[in-house]
Formats: C-alpha cells, sequence, structure tokens
C-alpha cells in the first residue's frame, strides 16, 4: 500500500519553519482524511497539520519541542490505492536535489528535512522570507540599519512599528526603506524644533522605569485662601510650593540614581509645565523652598510670560529636581506624565470637581471641590512608600494653605 | 573551437615565449615530458633551448630563476603541485620577494603553483597556498578562476615587473572550457562581479567562484539574488569592488578553498570591517577548508573543502540574520 507523506504546511505568508507542540496520534492509528494530527506553534499562531488522506499512520518522525521547516516530512500515511488517488497535496522540490549530481562530492547527498536540535537556526529554507520561532537577534540593528538611521535622524522609538523579516523579526536595512518608503503615502511635514526636542526628552527619559501613584485633594481650603492673596497664585502654584517644603522634610525622594551612586541636588528647584506652540517648556523656580508664595507667584507669571513667547533659555529649563504639571487645566482629572529626563520626580494636578465627601463629623456627606493628584517617579530611585508619604505630606500642606 | 583551462596555460606560455624572447620555462619535466600536468606540452620541441627540465630540488629552480630574472630574463618556474613550494620559501620569501626593496633591481619571475583539491589527491597534493605568498610583503598573488583569466593573467604575470605568485587550479585544468581565448583583460588587482545581485555578496576567488555560482543560481529559486565577487588576484586586493558590493548587499559571505586560519578571507573581513562596517546588515562571515590536513578519502575530501551545498547553507544562515 502506498505512503503519503505528511507534510509541513505554508503556515503563513513569511512564515518558514514551525516548533511541534504536540502528537495527537500515533503509528498504528487509523485516521481519516484533513484530521489534525500534529499541532505546531509559529511566532504568530498554533495551527494543526493535518493528514493527506483517510488511512493508518505508518510513522511520525517528528518530536515535539523541535523545529521542522516548511515543506519537510514529518510522517507518513499508510492509505489504499484509491485513497492515496485523492492525495493532492504535493511536496515543494527540495532545491538541493537539482545541483546534487553535478558537484563534486554529493552524490552522495540526498535532500531530506533536517530535524533543528534548536529552532534558532535552521538549514533549510524554503521560498518566502524567513521567520524563525525563536527570539535570538530580536532587537537588534545591524550596523548598517544603524547608519542609515543616523543619517535620516531617526530613533529607536521610530522604528517601533515595524515588523521586521530578520531574525525574531529584526529590522534589516530592507524593511527600513520598505519602511521609508511607505511613508511616502502620508502627507509629510517638518517637526518643529520645540517638537524634537520634546520627542527627544521623552524618549530620554522614557528609558527608566517609571511609576506614578495618586490620590484625592481636598481643593477648597486652596481656593479659599486664593482669594485673599495679591497676586493670586494659581492652584498648581500652591502644589508646587507644597512640594518644595515636602522635599525639605524628604530630601531623598528627589535623588537620582547614576550608576552605582545616589545624587542629592544642594537646592530646591522645582520646574512647571508650560504649554507652548506646538510642545512644552519647563521653566524652573529655584529654591522653591526659600520664598513665600506670593514671591513665588510673581516669578511664575514671569516665567510663563516668556514661556508662551517662547523665550526660556536652556539654563532656565536646567538642573530642577522634579517639576509640577497642572493638566488640570485642560479640563483632565487624572494622567501619568512623563518626569522629565533629568528629574526623579514629577507632581501632577488634575482638574478640581465638586464631589459629595463623607464627613465623619457631621455624619453626612458634604460637598467639596476635589481633584486627583498623582507623582510619577523613577522606580530605580524610589519605591511606592516613598512615594507615597512624600504624596501624602504634599496633599497635607495643601490642607493649610495659609502656611505655604 | 573549444579551450581548456589547462590548454589556455599553455597557450599562454607559449604566446609569452614567442612575443618575447627574454621568457624562459624551469621546472621538473618541463621539457620533453611537457610537465607533470602537460601545461608544457610540445613547448619544448618549438622553442628549444627555452623550456628547461631542473633537478628535484624546488630551491635550486627558484634559486636559479632570481638569478636570470635579476640579470634581465622573464623566467616561469613551473612547481610540480604548490604544496612543494614550500621547498623553495627562502628563494621566494626572501630573496624574491625583498630584492627590490634592497637594491632598485627588480626580480620579475612567475611561479605557476598547481593547487587545490581533487578528490583523493591527500595532504600534499591538494594545498592553496595563496594565503601564505600574500602575507609576505614585495610579491603579486594571482588566483584565476577562469579560461579567460588563465590565459591573460598569466601573460600579465610574465609581463609584471615583481614576482608573481601565478595559483592555477587544478580542478579547473579539465574541467573548465571556454570557446576562444580572450582578445581583453580585466587588469591585476581589479576583481570581476561574476554574478550580480542584491540580497548576499560572496567574495571568493579560484574554483570556489564555480561553487558560489552554483549557490547563487539555486538561490535564484528562492528569490535570492546573491552577487559573486571573483577576486582574481588576492594580492593586490580590490577592496573598493568588494565595498561596493557589501554597499549593494548588506551581507557578505567569503569563501576559499584554503585553510581558516588567517587566509585570504580573514583579510577581506576585516577590510570590510574597518572600512564598511556601516555598509553591513548582519555579521559578515566566512567559509574555508576545515582546519585539519587534507583527508584522501573522497568523502572526507568532499566534507573538508567547502562546497556548493556548504556554501548554500552558509549563505542562507547568513540571509536568516
Amino acid at each position: 500500500m502506498p505512503q503519503i507523506p505528511i507534510i509541513m504546511p505554508q503556515l503563513g505568508e513569511s512564515i518558514a519553519e514551525a516548533i511541534v507542540v504536540a502528537l495527537k496520534v500515533k503509528a498504528g492509528e487509523t485516521v481519516v482524511a484533513d484530521q489534525e494530527v500534529i499541532e505546531v506553534e509559529t511566532n504568530k499562531a498554533v495551527m494543526s497539520v493535518t493528514t493527506p488522506c483517510a488511512g493508518e499512520i505508518a510513522s511520525i518522525s517528528v518530536e515535539p519541542k523541535e523545529t521542522y521547516a516548511v515543506g519537510a516530512v514529518l510522517g507518513y500515511v499508510e492509505a489504499s490505492e484509491a485513497d492515496a488517488a485523492k492525495f493532492t497535496k504535493t511536496i515543494p522540490e527540495p532545491p538541493l536535489e537539482k545541483v546534487a549530481a553535478e558537484v563534486p562530492g554529493r552524490e552522495e547527498e540526498k535532500a531530506v528535512a533536517k530535524r533543528q536540535s534548536n529552532g534558532a537556526a535552521t538549514k533549510t529554507m524554503p521560498g518566502g522570507l524567513p521567520v524563525p520561532a525563536k527570539t535570538k537577534g530580536a532587537g537588534f540593528l545591524s550596523p548598517r540599519v544603524r547608519a542609515r538611521m543616523e543619517e535620516l535622524h531617526l530613533t529607536n522609538a521610530d522604528l517601533a512599528g515595524v515588523l521586521g523579516t530578520g531574525a525574531a523579526n529584526r529590522v534589516t536595512v530592507k524593511d527600513l526603506e520598505n519602511f521609508l518608503q511607505s511613508l511616502e503615502r502620508h502627507s509629510l511635514g517638518e517637526a518643529s524644533a520645540l517638537r524634537n526636542g520634546v520627542a527627544d526628552a521623552m524618549r530620554r527619559s522614557w528609558t527608566r522605569p517609571l511609576a506614578t501613584i495618586g490620590s484625592s485633594v481636598d481643593l477648597d481650603p486652596v481656593l479659599t485662601d486664593r482669594k485673599q492673596r495679591d497676586p493670586k497664585p494659581g492652584p498648581a502654584l500652591y502644589v508646587l510650593r507644597a512640594l518644595a517644603l515636602a522635599l525639605v522634610e524628604q530630601p531623598a525622594a528627589a535623588g537620582k540614581l547614576v550608576g552605582n551612586r545616589v545624587a542629592q541636588s544642594k537646592s530646591i528647584d522645582i520646574g512647571v509645565a508650560v504649554e507652548a506652540e506646538d510642545g512644552i517648556v519647563v521653566p524652573i523656580i529655584r529654591a522653591a523652598d526659600k520664598a513665600s508664595l506670593g514671591e513665588l507667584a510673581t516669578r511664575y507669571a514671569e516665567l510663563v510670560g516668556l514661556a508662551r513667547q517662547r523665550r526660556v533659555l536652556p539654563d532656565m529649563q536646567a538642573g530642577g529636581i522634579a517639576a509640577v504639571s497642572n493638566f488640570g487645566s485642560f479640563g483632565i482629572e487624572w494622567g501619568t506624565p512623563i518626569p522629565l529626563p533629568d528629574q526623579t520626580l514629577l507632581v501632577g494636578l488634575g482638574v478640581g470637581k465638586k464631589t459629595p465627601f463623607w464627613d465623619e463629623t457631621k455624619n453626612a456627606f458634604v460637598p467639596r471641590t476635589e481633584a486627583q493628584i498623582t507623582l510619577s517617579f523613577d522606580h530605580r530611585s524610589l519605591d511606592g512608600g516613598g512615594a507615597g508619604r512624600l504624596l501624602q505630606r504634599v496633599i497635607e500642606l495643601l490642607g493649610a494653605p495659609e502656611k505655604l | 573551437m573549444s579551450i581548456t583551462y589547462l590548454e589556455a596555460i599553455r597557450e599562454a606560455q607559449a604566446r609569452a615565449l614567442k612575443e618575447d624572447e627574454r621568457v624562459f620555462i624551469y621546472g621538473q619535466d618541463v621539457g620533453a615530458f611537457g610537465g607533470a600536468f602537460k601545461a608544457t606540452k610540445g613547448l619544448a620541441k618549438e622553442y628549444p633551448g627555452r623550456v628547461l627540465d631542473t633537478p628535484i630540488s624546488e630551491d635550486a629552480m627558484v634559486g636559479a630563476a632570481i638569478g636570470a630574472a635579476i640579470e634581465g630574463m622573464r623566467p616561469i618556474v613551473e612547481m610540480q603541485f604548490a604544496d612543494f613550494s614550500s621547498i623553495a620559501l627562502n628563494q621566494i620569501l626572501n630573496n624574491a620577494g625583498t630584492h627590490y626593496w634592497r637594491t632598485n633591481i627588480p626580480c620579475p619571475i612567475t611561479v605557476r603553483l598547481p593547487s587545490g583539491g581533487t578528490k583523493g589527491s591527500g595532504p600534499f597534493h591538494s594545498q592553496s597556498m595563496e594565503a601564505l605568498y600574500a602575507h609576505y610583503p614585495g610579491l603579486v598573488v594571482v588566483t584565476p578562476a577562469t579560461v579567460e583569466d588563465a590565459y591573460t593573467m598569466l601573460l600579465d604575470a610574465v609581463a609584471v615587473d615583481d614576482p608573481v605568485i601565478y595559483c592555477e587550479h587544478k580542478y579547473l585544468y579539465y574541467h573548465l572550457k571556454a570557446d576562444e581565448l580572450p582578445v581583453d583583460r580585466l587588469p591585476i588587482g581589479q576583481a570581476r562581479v561574476a554574478r550580480a545581485g542584491r540580497d548576499l555578496s560572496i567574495v571568493t576567488y579560484s574554483a570556489m567562484v564555480h561553487e558560489s555560482l552554483t549557490v547563487a543560481e539555486e538561490m535564484a529559486a528562492d528569490g535570492f539574488e546573491v552577487e559573486v565577487i571573483d577576486l582574481r588576484s588576492v594580492k593586490p586586493l580590490d577592496t573598493d569592488t568588494v565595498l561596493a558590493s557589501v554597499a549593494r548587499t548588506g551581507r557578505l559571505l567569503c569563501v576559499g578553498e584554503s585553510f581558516p586560519w588567517g587566509g585570504v578571507t580573514a583579510e577581506v573581513i576585516a577590510r570590510v570591517a574597518t572600512e564598511g562596517f556601516h555598509l553591513l546588515d548582519a555579521a559578515p562571515r566566512r567559509l574555508n577548508a576545515k582546519d585539519t590536513p587534507i583527508p584522501y578519502h573522497p568523502n572526507l575530501w568532499s566534507a573538508h573543502r567547502p562546497n556548493a551545498k556548504s556554501i548554500g547553507a552558509a549563505a542562507r544562515e547568513l540571509l536568516r540574520e
């Protein structure tokens, strides 16, 4: 009776090989046509290999956890002549066989499906682009890709959306060129210098493990206090002042980890995020712990004015230890803003909303203006406990704004 | 008309003898016998007194040729096998290689080395010596891979004022045929794009050019366009052509039949890594014979040297990176 091969099928575009996950039949078992007999896994999905025709499993020549190329013979079905005649799948011709006879020393070679001891490298590869199931080489950018990226001022982040065709989907130079070509279908414009600057800062900051915690804060004391002051400081400035005072008590929270050392600034300089056209600038208020809220309000107004005119010089943005972002000014309640790359902390303030608050003394709900306050931090330098104590202290200080 | 690689070598020597009376051929049994491989067949009769048998002493052969060259002659020395030229290393490296630098007097000898493997030839009749000679200053080392190059490069070797090591491949002697002798030629020191491609550059020379071309044809069926560069001369080495090829493909596989340690493939990769690092889309690879003496048994010999199968496997692995 004829033996019909069970072949690793073409599992999808640009898939060259698959790992055998499970064998569902043994030699000697009776099978029907298109019965699922072997389960295989690619980097995209788990799929089944089916029998080419009905019959009896003559042999299964593969083992679980091993990688086999598309087109490899995985086993044989012993079929009746009639069933074998229905066999329609064809084995792709191994390319090596054709030349075997003409090349010295190759007569003895038979092109056979090669079993791989591990999937990182396969010796046979049928047509189409190779996509190994393993991850060796993932994230690698070749010198050529790097050189081309440098030429075009691209960064790793720009390639985030490119699924490469190299080992473990690494981006080859061809993938890069294809990606660049695909961009031509979009409308393309130059990014402003400020946009590029922000992008660069955010990319650098994002290389760190960043975390955010948040809590509710009662804004009514601040809003009441604010009415009695001249000039009137904004809520963000109260937060800045409270943060400065909290950091006097807990200076370690703003420590910067560099290698295996901690850098601690001697001055409590805190930045304020100000939206500018097509970007954001963060001018810094120096020694925020040593100036009164009134003085801060004047300096803050000046800096905001400069920022809106984009006249904040680089040294006015350099060297802070923390920053405050008033994302509530956009009507937003909550966010996870990213600290500046050279800072460990960023406090965010959401929009104030009238909220029912359970008052234990009155044993009733009372209305209060509540906002969400967040603290984003570099988790290398600071843990949830330290960050929580700092944020709690800021909230406490905001409860007595007259002392700020 | 059809002419083999070996016949082209004979024809080039005949033409050199005919056109330049300073030329003479010196070697063991090159006279009436016509040479171990018949590369000088009939030349002793055509050019009496200019195709001379020597004692079995490679040292003496090259020494005498150097003396004649210094005095204005253009000797061609035939080694029976490249392997035995090691006996003449002192004459070739220390005397011929340094002569012009020491004296300002050129030493235009040509040493023909029947090189490379044929089935069953074993450790003393299969070796490729080009890397060793290329290592020393003062020598030109050529490795023709085609009938055309076998002819023109031998004529050039005789014409060049420097000592030239002419590495002719024994496997190509009878296997390679051309319709006619060439009229045009590329100069020594210029590599040739034997096959244009865009996915991978195989840089090679001598017999491995043909194995690599087989691989390129085979891989074209899978949609890969492999470029094959025939270095032609390993010293001088045409780095520009190699870099231009790597610039097109981003991937480099160097293939040589000789031993792996040091060598021509290592030199090519060192140059590309230094001057063309930014062109590489994958780590460059090389494929050589195994680092053992060359085996006699045909199956072991096949496993020892690179062939279309092992080159193809290396190429495919490189394309997967």
